[in-house]
């Protein structure tokens, strides 16, 4: 069974009016290896979300295959294991949090996963400890802050211990100190868990961290690579969108006979380096 | 939306809060009857009296309870005086052609503290248990019904996410309701037409928030493997304990001491 997630030629429909028909998705061809963080980019209608919702089975492709470790997504019989394996932050926190109190909402997931009652307890345990609120364990979570919320829909996707992640705009809603705590957390998840992490956004920024970026436009991929390349291709601007301010002193730099690293990927890292150098 | 709430499960680790729903719910339902059944004066302030040691011992907020049943003064002021006049008796009072009688008075108190009581008994019940604790001792209950093919589990469900989603409309109807008075509404029309078209305002947004909330929360139910058969094993497993036993034999005993001492104090 090939790891990782494949999604093969596939194009998605949806059905506004009887007559009248949108391509959200043509054609896309895209492979996922376990292990990564790649962030999916592109301005609203883009197919971002479409494509996030096409890994778990939420939709499926009018043509191709989605394949998770092989596993199709099109069998109904299959979604079970595909939604324990992919779990899933949406945007708005305030719409996916189902139970009363913290620590129900995140054993829900284990619940409906049939687990035994010791490891459901186990999984709560470590995914509240890894979102730093075992202190918010018996609070009820429209009492929370915007980015609290959000890292309760985080745990309660972590405590399904899922293969791989895909957040669907999980920081459009926070405020920035909240939304730099949650990428933190992505990147640690990614690199001391193991998780894939599959990030979308329509905010640069927001992709710093990631190992690959994909690009979509218009229901393809248009731009694919290192952040580094991808940011600096002349096309990226002309979508609509904005090279992050870290890419743009690097670019600069660089233009200005600069060495920078490929391993820098923050401002801070990009500061400590020019420190270094001079 | 802060600050406490009427009826919210305030967090303690008190001898009622530890106890499982099932005990809190038969609990309720004996009070509620022996409360109905009885109609001695003395055994209802005995009860009364239970009550306010159980809201004590659950470290629950007493003056915040007392300020509660105040703000039901008219429900219970209706109810005397309804008793009062329109029972018959020994006249005390004659107003026109209708008598506040002395019966009635008494009838009337003894309706008010069943009220009282009752309203207590389900604030210690909805304060000192989470609602998905709650509804999971519901759904234990009601367990033998799924033998009728009645979808037990559903409905708590269904419950458990209206609990949870209570607090989020009433905040939205808030904000839509500001973004209209921000735009011209005037809910504070003395015209009962302005003030209907107003509200029509507020109540079509937020069903149409509602429907998009449930669509989003039936795709995050999804994506974490909800299915709805029924599944038994929760974080929060209920387990009666020894002190559950002690607990229903109390009440037990103190319901159907409630029968004779009715019988002797009439």
């Amino acid at each position: 069974m090939s790891e990782g997630i494949e999604v093969v030629s596939v194009t998605k429909q949806y059905t506004v009016y009887p007559d009248s028909k949108i391509n959200a998705l043509r054609g896309i061809n895209l492979t996922i290896e376990k292990g990564e963080y790649v962030g999916l980019l592109g301005i609203n209608g883009s197919g971002k979300s479409t494509l996030a919702r096409l890994f778990n089975g939420l939709l499926q492709p009018t043509k191709g295959k989605v394949y998770i470790n092989g596993i199709d997504t099109a069998d109904p019989a299959n979604l079970q294991e595909i939604r324990r394996m992919v779990g899933m932050v949406f945007q708005n926190p305030d719409n996916q949090l189902v139970c009363p109190v913290v620590e129900e909402e995140i054993a829900f997931g284990p619940e409906n996963m049939e687990l035994p009652l010791q490891e459901i307890r186990r999984r709560v345990d470590w995914a509240l400890h890894v979102c730093d609120l075992e202190d918010k364990r018996h609070h009820a979570p429209h009492l929370l802050s915007g980015g609290q919320k959000q890292m309760v829909a985080l745990a309660s996707v972590l405590a399904m211990l899922p293969e791989y992640l895909v957040l669907d705009e999980p920081t459009s809603m926070l405020d920035p100190k909240s939304r730099r705590a949650l990428l933190e957390q992505l990147y640690l998840l990614n690199k001391q868990e193991g998780i894939t992490i599959i990030l979308i956004s329509h905010n640069p920024e927001d992709l710093l961290q990631t190992d690959r970026l994909i690009v979509l436009d218009q229901g393809t991929i248009c731009l694919e690579g290192a952040p580094r390349e991808v940011f600096a291709n002349a096309k990226f601007e002309n979508l609509g969108l904005e090279v992050p301010s870290l890419y743009q002193l690097i670019y600069y730099l660089e233009a200005n006979h600069f060495a920078v690293p490929e391993k820098i990927k923050s401002i801070p890292d990009l500061v400590e380096h020019i420190c270094l150098q001079l | 939306m802060t600050g406490m709430k009427l009826g919210q499960y305030v967090y303690g680790d008190s001898f009622i809060h530890q106890l499982d729903p099932r005990t809190k719910i038969i609990c309720c339902t004996l009070a509620v009857i022996s409360v109905m059944a009885s109609d001695s004066f003395y055994y209802l302030i005995f009860l009364l009296l239970l009550m306010t040691a159980a809201i004590v011992s659950s470290r629950l907020n007493l003056k915040f309870i007392l300020k509660s049943i105040y703000q039901i003064r008219s429900l219970l002021l209706v109810t005397l005086l309804f008793q009062a006049f329109l029972t018959p008796g020994q006249s005390l009072l004659t107003l026109g052609s209708i008598n506040m009688t002395i019966e009635g008075l008494i009838l009337g108190s003894i309706n008010i503290l069943r009220l009282i009581i009752l309203f207590m008994g389900s604030l210690i019940l909805l304060m000192t248990t989470t609602p998905m604790k709650l509804l999971t001792g519901i759904e234990y209950l009601l367990k033998p019904l799924e033998k009728l093919n009645i979808p037990v589990h559903n409905f708590t469900t269904i419950l458990g996410i209206s609990f949870r989603f209570l607090p989020t409309l009433f905040e939205e109807a808030s904000i839509i309701r500001n973004a209209q008075k921000s735009r011209g509404s005037q809910f504070d029309a003395p015209q009962l037409m302005v003030k209907i078209k107003s509200y029509a305002a507020v109540v079509i947004p937020l069903f149409e928030a509602s429907l998009c909330r449930a669509a989003d929360l039936g795709e995050a139910m999804d994506s974490r493997c909800y299915t709805p058969h029924p599944n038994h094993l929760r974080l929060n497993s209920l387990k009666m304990k020894s002190q559950d036993v002690l607990a229903l034999l109390f009440v037990g005993i103190i319901v159907l001491a409630g029968v004779p001492i009715s019988i002797l104090t009439k």
